[in-house]
């Protein structure tokens, strides 16, 4: 029993290599899922009740549905339909699709907290429900909902590992390849485990840090 | 020859692997739950070295990907320790040590939900630690921490899923199994996602059940 992480030297610009790939897939995802979140969450708050309950089964369905599953769904129906696209691509779309239905409850609740009488001063000012949407309503969900949209943000990033099942070489797959070159599952998967770890924890400073810069008038009112 | 039809021993094998699901899923969320709570105690108790190790050990579990977790022990520790560990052994150890991670933090804001005065009282009525935990604090935390404890249960359930990344032949195995063979996969996943929804479905309203039975004490009576 020894533990000799010097072995994995070598292969430190293949992880880094990989890890830029999780980010990436990462980043492009939260925006997906963002604006996936958006229209889903207008769907959801809308006068509609047909509108109402088809948002509510999306979430309902990917929020109880393995992301696996989801996955494998995409992975092996969209070449059956026609649709040939890499694993990458398809990596980020179903993250976006897993993570708008997350990131659409936070934005919800977000657009819930908003005061009324904003709304209504709006109306009153003759703004058109587009603009009322895109100039009022979304920037204060938005802004409010910063701090949960980063724990959507940070569950993306442990989800993505899920991405190499279907072939992705991020940062998990990049590590299988290093374990079997160098035959050290231990090592490997340890300093994986913390990788994420500082990795999430990053995200979450940076998350509080924009939350802070971004309702940065409201905690003057406090103080 | 191929045989690429569904045949209706077919249901027999999702049924079979949706049980491997639910009896592990119930076996390490009960042994999590143990692990999780002990945990909570270690902290009440406040112990000196072992309570910061333990908050460090559940947020390295909290933040890394389960996947990778289960790669460490089902790849890792037989190559340290030079010892067997079977799919089946390693799903249910890290499965256990990630829900006993998520349990360990709920416990611990169950039992800070409870107000210092009622301790205090409690203490001054000459209780011991171990009765004011037994008699004050555990039945209000449990009735505090059961709503995140039925939904960090759900989320767990759909965790199970990636055991079959290892080679457990749980349902999502059995659908990779059945995609292979018949090449349909809008069928085999939408098959495996709806008995997914179904399990998640069921644990939820059985948690909401039991919920309602914790919570009758406080519960509206009407007028």
């Amino acid at each position: 029993m020894r533990l000799d992480l010097s072995v994995l030297l070598p292969h430190l610009g293949f992880l880094a290599h990989g890890a830029l790939l999780t980010a990436e897939a990462c980043a492009l995802a939260l925006i997906g899922s963002v604006v996936m979140g958006a229209f889903v969450a207008i769907a959801r708050t809308s006068s509609s009740a047909l509108l109402q309950r088809v948002s509510y089964l999306y979430v309902d369905i990917f929020r109880n549905v393995p992301f696996i599953v989801q996955l494998f769904f995409l992975y092996y129906g969209l070449p059956e339909v026609g649709i040939y696209i890499d694993a990458f691509t398809t990596g980020v779309i179903a993250l976006s699709i897993a993570g708008g239905a997350y990131a659409s409850d936070v934005i919800r609740a977000g657009i819930l907290a908003i005061d009324q009488g904003i709304i209504e001063a709006a109306e009153v000012s003759g703004l058109s429900r587009r603009v009322l949407f895109t100039r009022i309503v979304l920037p204060i969900a938005l802004r409010t909902s910063v701090r949960p949209l980063g724990s959507v943000l940070i569950n993306m990033t442990l989800t993505s590992s899920i991405l190499s099942t279907i072939t992705l070489n991020e940062l998990t797959g990049s590590a299988q390849i290093v374990v079997s070159q160098t035959y050290r599952p231990f090592e490997v998967y340890v300093v994986l485990l913390v990788v994420y770890a500082a990795l999430t924890y990053l995200v979450s400073l940076a998350i509080a840090l924009l939350h802070r810069r971004l309702n940065r008038d409201m905690m003057e009112a406090v103080t | 020859m191929r045989f690429t039809d569904f045949t209706a021993f077919d249901l027999v094998l999702l049924a079979q692997g949706l049980g491997v699901n639910l009896a592990l899923f119930l076996g390490t969320s009960l042994i999590g739950l143990v692990i999780g709570i002990a945990w909570a105690i270690v902290r009440y108790y406040r112990v000196p070295v072992l309570s910061a190790f333990i908050t460090f050990f559940s947020e390295l579990l909290k933040n890394s990907p389960v996947l990778v977790q289960l790669f460490l022990v089902f790849f890792g520790l037989p190559g340290l320790l030079h010892i067997r560990v079977t799919p089946v052994t390693a799903a249910a150890i890290t499965l256990s040590a990630n829900t006993a991670a998520f349990v360990y933090v709920i416990a611990v804001s169950g039992i800070e939900s409870i107000g210092r005065d009622q301790l205090e009282a409690a203490r001054v009525f000459g209780l011991s630690r171990w009765q004011v935990l037994r008699h004050i604090v555990a039945p209000q935390a449990a009735a505090f921490a059961l709503g995140p404890l039925i939904a960090l249960l759900v989320n767990q359930l759909q965790v199970t899923s990636l055991i079959s990344v290892i080679g457990v032949v749980d349902l999502t195995k059995i659908g990779n199994i059945l995609n292979m063979r018949t090449l349909k996969p809008f069928v085999v996943w939408t098959a495996v996602g709806l008995l997914y929804f179904a399990a998640a479905k069921l644990v939820a309203f059985a948690g909401s059940r039991f919920e309602k039975r914790l919570r009758a004490h406080s519960a509206w009576r009407g007028l």
